[in-house]
């Protein structure tokens, strides 16, 4: 399976500070109302991405995340339950998946097909899998949202995510536009529904001259896209290699730069 | 590459399959008037009979499995629909501890389910899709696309939602809960009931004899609104065009519509609207969802498996609970009708104008 992408935005916490909220509502004059912190980190990846590529009304839209909106179930659940209260209206939309999506095609004048993914394993990829069969078949340009909030305080996502107390974790988001046409692309990305074993792995990586880095800290579950987006940055070639419980998946991104 | 309904089975507040099909044409509600779920008023509510959920999916998996050409599981893709996954598991959780203090990450929401049944059958790989009350409507949308790119040749569809105070508050909040079973396209109907169900779809690329084909898939999402749906109803007319000329058909070729027809004001004007405009011929129209409620995530996979049941029994399904039809531009049978039946939309439509429908039909 073969994709070109057209263009990328990126941001992840731990590298840039930004009040999420203030931006939308200041430099994109953007309507913040009713909407948690993941829609407007989402909003805001896709204000970032408008800026650089042209989107179309039928472009595709796919949002993935590793969990989802922990915040918004921790927020219900402590008004029902600890509060005793009502719950709140906005936080039962936000709480469900395409509310996102709706607010990120609302924003962006997205009127095609959108389409929430979780996944806590192989995050990143599984979505591209999903997309490029999607527009194999439609043959429209398609968006993809790879998200993680951090939630406050941390240590809700952490337990979350089965991650250690110490472990260093981040919130971000990274948006691709995909096309199966190669005009104006500036990568090209390959991947495939196969799970390899390690050995197989271990096979694929008969490359020369190629750094290889291991992330042993897994700050975010859609990682792959945020390395995707880095390399894109630099104009660069990657070979990304997800492992899940012993399984593992790759994608090779060709910088055509 | 063609993509067929192979084997399915379910569990809702009507039973499995055949006790479902039973009250459909039998045209008896399985809706529960419940005055203990809510403290301060009374709900109609589609309960199951179960212990827990964990059980009723290796259950309903292992039904398929057993009934399938398929020896395990081990080189299928399992892809869960659900609006709010295990959310029973968190609500659970923190009604007991009223923290998320001692969080067990493999019992946390969308996840837990997929997790579940990945690690009891060794499932290939597994992914779940949550556009509420589209979601396994669109976990069928995508086991179609990935069969044409031949990425895999056996995928599991799963539609499941247990009830929960989450939702249940949720749309009570919204104010578009029935305190009594619901009646959809009734010009006297106030509101959905929220219901629970698990549903099982074995999707493959290869026919056996008793083959439903997954003809065709669409969506659209006109973000139009986040709760209401365009009153000029164009998604619910684009998704349901797409998936007819996916399908490789025209829109003549439909002998009956089983309608989203959650019984909310808004929806089935809307959906009623959106037919009468795109099928100028008599085509058969109902909602299931007066027997079950609204199953949210689920609603998709269990209503490809009546429509399944449909063309096996060549029976249309009456619109139970219908006594004034609001638009009565659509035909609206209130008993079953006998006939011969190539082929079915199934629609479903969800918060923030996100639009599904499935085409299924006899094989070729």
């Amino acid at each position: 399976m073969k994709l070109y992408i057209k263009n990328f935005s990126s941001y992840r916490s731990d590298k840039e500070e930004i009040d999420i909220k203030k931006t939308l509502k200041q430099k994109y004059k953007y309507d913040t109302r009713r909407q948690d912190a993941f829609i407007h980190l989402a909003v805001y990846g896709a204000k970032l991405l408008s800026e650089k590529v042209e989107i179309k009304p039928d472009d595709e839209f796919y949002l993935t995340s590793g969990v989802g909106n922990i915040d918004v179930v921790q927020r219900t659940n402590t008004t029902v339950y600890e509060n005793n209260e009502a719950l709140k209206l906005f936080d039962f939309i936000n709480l469900l998946g395409n509310t996102t999506s709706y607010y990120v095609a609302s924003a962006l004048g997205l009127k095609s097909k959108n389409i929430f993914q979780i996944s806590d394993n192989f995050t990143y990829i599984n979505s591209l899998i999903s997309l490029y069969a999607s527009i194999n078949n439609s043959k429209k340009d398609a968006i993809l949202c790879a998200i993680d909030l951090l939630s406050e305080p941390p240590e809700i996502t952490k337990r979350v995510f089965g991650a250690d107390e110490v472990q260093k974790m981040c919130s971000s988001v990274n948006y691709q536009k995909f096309s199966l046409s190669k005009k104006d692309a500036i990568a090209e990305i390959e991947f495939d529904a196969k799970i390899y074993s390690l050995e197989e792995i271990k096979a694929q990586l008969v490359y020369n001259n190629h750094q290889i880095e291991t992330s042993k800290t897994k700050m975010f579950e859609t990682l792959a896209s945020y390395k995707v987006n880095d390399a894109l940055k630099d104009g660069s070639d990657l070979v990304f290699i997800e492992c899940f419980e012993d399984r593992y998946k790759i994608l090779k991104l060709k910088s055509l730069r | 590459m063609n993509a067929y309904i192979n084997n399915y089975e379910l569990l809702c507040d009507a039973g499995d399959t055949e006790g479902l099909m039973e009250a459909i044409y039998t045209k008896k509600s399985a809706i529960t008037v419940d005055e203990n779920y809510l403290k301060d008023r009374t709900a109609g509510l589609g309960i199951m009979q179960y212990s827990n959920i964990f059980d009723v999916l290796e259950d309903i998996a292992q039904k398929v499995l057993d009934s399938s050409n398929l020896e395990n599981f081990n080189d299928t893709l399992l892809i869960l629909g659900s609006s709010v996954g295990g959310m029973q598991e968190c609500e659970d959780i923190f009604y007991s501890q009223k923290s998320y203090k001692n969080i067990d990450p493999d019992r946390y929401s969308m996840n837990v389910l997929t997790e579940h049944l990945g690690k009891k059958f060794g499932f290939y790989d597994v992914r779940a899709l949550s556009t509420a009350c589209t979601s396994s409507a669109n976990a069928l949308l995508l086991a179609k696309r990935l069969i044409d790119v031949e990425a895999y040749d056996n995928i599991l569809v799963v539609g499941a939602d247990g009830l929960c105070y989450s939702t249940v508050l949720g749309f009570s909040a919204l104010g578009v809960l029935s305190d009594k079973a619901c009646k959809p396209f009734d010009e006297d109907r106030d509101g959905m009931n929220v219901s629970e169900a698990v549903a099982m779809l074995l999707i493959q690329n290869v026919k056996t004899p008793d083959s439903i084909e997954l003809k065709g898939v669409g969506a659209s999402s006109d973000a139009y609104h986040m709760t209401n749906p365009d009153p000029e109803a164009t998604g619910a007319i684009s998704s349901m065009k797409s998936a007819i000329k996916d399908a490789g058909l025209s829109v003549d070729d439909i002998d009956y519509i089983n309608a989203h027809g959650t019984a909310t004001l808004a929806n089935d004007r809307v959906e009623s609207l959106a037919i009468e405009k795109l099928f100028e011929h008599n085509v058969y129209v109902s909602s299931t969802k007066a027997i079950t409620g609204h199953t949210l995530g689920a609603a998709g996979a269990i209503e490809a498996i009546i429509s399944c049941e449909v063309i096996k029994k060549s029976l249309i399904p009456p619109q139970t609970g219908l006594k004034n039809q609001e638009n009565k531009n659509i035909n609206i049978p209130k008993e079953s009708v006998s006939m011969k039946i190539k082929n079915i939309v199934s629609n479903s439509f969800a918060f923030g104008g996100n639009n599904a429908s499935v085409v299924v039909g006899e094989c070729q």
